[in-house]
């Protein structure tokens, strides 16, 4: 496998992109054919996690709670800031994955893991430059957020719209 | 050496080279297959080669060394011409004589000759002995005529004769030539072998490969081994005719690392064969390319399995592959690949230089043809046999073998190598052929057939083939791999004493699920000596769980040693043998065993003259 | 994916893509097919035989694996019968004298009513728990390792290190453990190094915490092959959270 000059990417380009009233769009460039994006306002978050906790709730297995793919990290007193996956255009996860088992699913737009696929090895953990990716112990995968396909429960149930799927 | 430029200039080669060789009076053939090699047929060459210097006869006569005439019991063997008189287990003390006698007169040596079993009935020719009597050597014949590392003296026989009648022919003609012959692949399966020409021909790539399978594993058969040995240019000459039909340009033979011999001479043809223009591009000025290479393997036979023998010819692990895609579609290196066994390549040239009437006039109505065996065991003649198909195995067993050894009572014949299996008395009137074999448990596989008198243990049989099988299964199938292990465990459990009717149970569920779950032929066929055992043998198993017996007296765990004191004179004999001085006696006193010291190594019982020992 | 051959399965039509396994096609509408040795990563080879389906051939049916049967048109499987449960089942009683200490197969065993092993433990089975699938071996290969390999054959097949020498290409992926059905690989980690088939890796830690990332010839090896360069893994995952929402905040406030 050799580099891919076009995979190359660096961190500061793949910075998130700010529009209309800080709405930050999950993807620096909309994917074409998804009409909708995860916007995340931290300017509404209240920090009550429960965007963690659905979650936690919804990515259970056999009766345990998973792992949270969002995570609140508070900035100072009274600030808030979401941070989950941002379903890169250009995602470095998937660049390096050596089984291509991470790969952008058409209708949501997300980058998802095929579990079929991904052999444990943990290298895309490694190389996201934001520490969205995961390595789960027990399944002995990777684990990422998968905009919950197509109805992302975090935004579903996020009491102050600081979180909106639209 | 002559470039041969077409079938014309083959021709003339021919009658030239036959002129040459009539100008010897008389022609000495000596054997210089492995068998006869072991018994030091080298040794006999030498001298006589020395004594025919000596009485200054190299311009009449002929020395040749040759391949195996399969009598390998009997060797080493000389065979004189005119007159075909075959001496057997000649010595090099007996040269002078032979010379003297048998090549500067026409004198026989009685002491010679192959005699019947009682010693009254001498054979003094070839034809006359009853081991080659009954055969039918289509493809052995050969053998004992031409020296192997000589191509004029294949020539001579009439070689590649057959290859130039294909180029005239042509593909299409060759191929239905064939067909029609009925010709099944000698290697176990028995798949028609011009179908699968056919369907290698058929395809679209245009690179395609042969293979010769000649990695002959089964423990005790030596046929192919034979073959490459004794005539390596009709395997040659059959590959090239399958070149023709097929359209490939290469070639592969796949011989077990086992067989240097094989190897050597086999080269040594290959390297004839090139600079006879036999080989190479624009053969016969034909506008075929076609070249052989010689690959060794390493050991596993496991490989002898054509897809495991591709993957090791590609460098990788001997494992066979899920199939179709069949190799004749998607064989080595993913191209379409025609892959024989030796002894198929061998029937190539004779089918199409005497057509396909003439051989489908030998065999049965399935199976064609002739099929050589290695027969072995306890029969007085051990050898290899070349037989119609169809024959019965009491004919084989009994005309051509002689029979049993020191008169006991045959018991079973194993025919298929390890996993064949074993046919009792009450089976020998079958014809041996492979739709009748498979149908009565066993099968035909590349000719391995072994004779089991009274004294074999037929449990003991099956756990020594398991034994076998389960350290050369590949180890891919859980089936094959700890199915063997666990059923070889099983089978020592039952010979040590410990089986009940339980065993014998979960023996017979595991078989089924080993024969029905298994990827190749190998780990579905790898029951069989149970599976047949257990077919004719069922009481001899019973023995062994209910009374905890072996009737044969093989199982040591079952059986105990004792000196009938009638019997016993007190020779002491056995007191001196025996490894563990289980034995007390003295001189001219009854003997007897100590059981607990006894390590039933049947010393005793092979050195007492008065039979006193006995087996309970 | 174009879809041009049906097949039946269980009586259902489906229509599916040349060159799909009947394993894959299989499990995609719906039917549970249990197997031990298939990943989809990797070539299959049919080695665990628990993946039994029966397919219609005429009038007969044989007895087949499904991971490596590709489709052909017209084709009729069978995923559930008798037959092959008692198979499957013959199969896991199989394997569990070779891994008696699997939690995972013994639980599959006792789906097909194997709760107490008949057959007593294989012996010298090395690694302990092993049941030879060779998913390790097609896995490592298939990242481009090949340290580990498929040594000796039938009763004496083990997974190892080639010529059992210590490998050289082993980079402490872990990949081998993770796919293990059996978790028969030993693996052994501590905040500075990764213990694997022999071979003790020092771990790239992040340069912030500290904690560990990844092992340095993994990275080596990834920054070769993978396309990204060594700055992409020199801070671990929490870091990397922390360090985007600070700059995320800072646009926003």
């Amino acid at each position: 496998m050799s580099a891919n000059p076009a995979n190359k990417l660096q961190p500061a380009d793949d910075l998130p992109r700010l529009s209309g009233d800080v709405v930050l769009s999950a993807s620096r460039e909309p994917v074409a054919h998804t009409a909708k994006v995860l916007a995340i306002n931290p300017r509404n978050c209240t920090g009550c996690r429960t965007c963690e906790v659905t979650c936690s709730f919804v990515h259970s297995t056999a009766g345990r709670l998973g792992r949270s793919h969002i995570r609140i990290h508070p900035q100072g007193n009274d600030r808030f800031v979401q941070i989950t996956c941002l379903q890169c255009s250009n995602a470095a996860c998937a660049s390096v994955c050596p089984m291509q088992a991470l790969s952008r699913e058409p209708a949501t737009g997300a980058i998802i893991v095929d579990p079929n696929r991904c052999v444990g090895c943990a290298l895309c953990e490694a190389a996201c430059p934001f520490g969205h990716m995961h390595f789960d112990g027990e399944s002995r995968k990777a684990i990422k957020c998968d905009l919950c396909a197509g109805n992302p429960a975090c935004a579903h149930f996020c009491p102050h719209k600081a979180l909106e799927w639209r | 050496m002559v470039v041969i430029k077409n079938a014309e200039h083959l021709e003339d080669w021919r009658t030239e080279l036959l002129v040459k060789t009539t100008s010897h009076r008389k022609s000495i053939s000596v054997c210089t297959g492995t068998g006869c090699m072991a018994l030091g047929s080298h040794k006999i060459l030498e001298a006589l080669r020395a004594e025919i210097e000596h009485h200054n006869l190299d311009a009449e006569v002929e020395l040749r060394p040759t391949g195996c005439h399969g009598f390998c019991e009997r060797g080493p063997l000389v065979l004189l011409r005119p007159g075909n008189i075959l001496y057997q287990r000649v010595q090099p003390g007996d040269i002078a004589e032979i010379i003297s006698k048998s090549v500067m007169s026409d004198e026989i040596i009685d002491r010679l000759l192959v005699t019947s079993e009682d010693g009254k009935e001498k054979y003094p020719t070839e034809s006359d002995i009853p081991f080659y009597r009954h055969q039918q050597r289509l493809i052995l014949k050969n053998n004992g005529l031409i020296n192997p590392n000589s191509l004029e003296d294949y020539i001579q026989n009439g070689g590649y004769r057959a290859f130039g009648k294909a180029l005239q022919m042509g593909a299409e003609r060759v191929l239905d030539q064939i067909i029609r012959s009925g010709l099944r692949g000698r290697g176990g399966g028995g798949f028609p072998t011009g179908k699968k020409w056919e369907i290698c021909r058929s395809t679209k790539e245009r690179e395609r490969y042969l293979i010769c399978n000649a990695d002959e594993g089964d423990p005790g058969a030596f046929m192919d081994r034979s073959v490459l040995e004794g005539n390596p240019h009709c395997v040659i000459e059959g590959m090239l005719i399958g070149a023709l039909v097929i359209g490939a340009q290469v070639g592969f033979v796949y011989v077990r690392q086992e067989y240097p011999l094989a190897v050597e001479r086999l080269n040594h043809a290959l390297t004839q064969a090139r600079n006879c223009g036999l080989l190479g591009k624009d053969i016969f000025t034909s506008g075929l390319n076609f070249d052989i290479q010689v690959h060794r393997g390493g050991g596993a036979f496991v490989c002898g399995e054509e897809s495991a023998l591709i993957a090791s010819i590609e460098g990788r692990r001997g494992v066979p592959r899920k199939r179709p895609p069949y190799p004749a579609v998607s064989g080595l290196w993913g191209r379409p690949t025609n892959i024989n066994n030796v002894e198929t390549w061998a029937n190539i040239p004779p089918i199409v230089d005497q057509g396909s009437d003439w051989y489908a006039s030998i065999g049965t109505e399935s199976s064609r043809g002739t099929k050589i065996f290695s027969l072995v065991g306890k029969v007085n003649n051990t050898g290899l046999v070349e037989v119609p198909m169809g024959m019965s195995l009491r004919s084989i067993v009994y005309d051509i073998g002689g029979g049993i050894r020191n008169h006991k009572k045959l018991k079973a014949v194993q025919t298929g190598g390890p996993s064949g299996g074993c046919l009792p008395e009450e089976k020998l009137d079958i014809p041996v052929d492979f739709d009748t074999l498979v149908r009565e448990g066993a099968m035909m596989g590349s000719g391995g057939m072994i004779v089991m008198d009274e004294d074999t243990c037929m449990v003991d049989v099956a756990r020594y083939f398991l034994r076998f099988l389960k350290s050369e299964s590949c180890g891919n199938c859980t089936s094959c791999r700890d199915g063997l292990i666990v059923l070889h465990q099983l089978l020592t459990d039952i010979t040590e004493g410990r089986g009940n009717q339980q065993t014998l149970q979960t023996i017979q569920n595991l078989a089924a699920t080993i024969r029905a779950t298994s990827l190749c032929a190998l780990g579905r066929t790898s029951v069989n000596p149970v599976l047949s055992t257990l077919r004719y043998f069922y009481n001899e198993y019973l023995e062994h769980t209910q009374n905890k017996r072996c009737p044969a007296g093989v199982c040591k765990a079952l059986i105990h040693y004792s000196i009938d004191p009638d019997l016993c004179n007190g020779c002491t004999l056995c007191v001196k043998h025996c490894p563990s001085k289980a034995i007390e006696g003295q001189k001219k006193q009854v003997h007897t065993i100590d059981s607990e010291l006894c390590i039933k190594c049947n010393a005793c019982r092979d050195v007492c003259k008065q039979h006193a020992v006995s087996v309970q | 994916m174009e879809m041009t051959i049906q097949i039946k399965i269980n009586q259902m039509t489906i229509a599916v893509s040349e060159g799909q396994f009947v394993l894959e096609v299989a499990r995609n509408a719906g039917f549970d097919i249990p197997s031990l040795c298939h990943h989809d990563a990797v070539e299959p080879i049919g080695a665990c035989r628990i993946c039994l389906v029966e397919q219609k051939i005429g009038h007969e049916s044989v007895l087949t694996t499904a991971c490596n049967l590709v489709v052909q048109e017209g084709m009729e499987i069978f995923t559930d019968s008798a037959e092959i449960r008692a198979h499957r089942a013959a199969n896991l009683e199989l394997l569990l004298a070779r891994a008696p200490g699997s939690k995972k197969l013994r639980e599959l065993a006792s789906k097909y009513g194997i709760n107490e092993p008949r057959h007593p433990p294989i012996q010298d089975n090395y690694p302990k728990d092993c049941i030879l699938c060779e998913l390790c071996v097609r896995v490592c290969s298939n990242l481009g390792h090949k340290a580990l390999a498929v040594l000796g054959r039938g009763d004496r097949k083990r997974i190892g290190l080639p010529f059992n020498q210590p490998s050289e290409t082993c980079v402490g992926c872990g990949s081998c453990r993770s796919v293990c059905p059996t978790d028969c690989i030993f693996m052994r980690d501590t905040p500075e190094t990764r213990t694997i088939w022999g071979k003790t890796h020092r771990f790239v830690t992040c340069k912030q915490c500290s904690a560990p990332i990844m092992t340095y010839e993994h990275r080596a090896f990834a920054v070769a092959n993978n396309g990204l360069g060594e700055d992409y893994y020199d801070v671990c995952e929490s870091c990397k959270q922390v360090a985007a929402s600070r700059r995320f905040a800072s646009v926003v406030w």
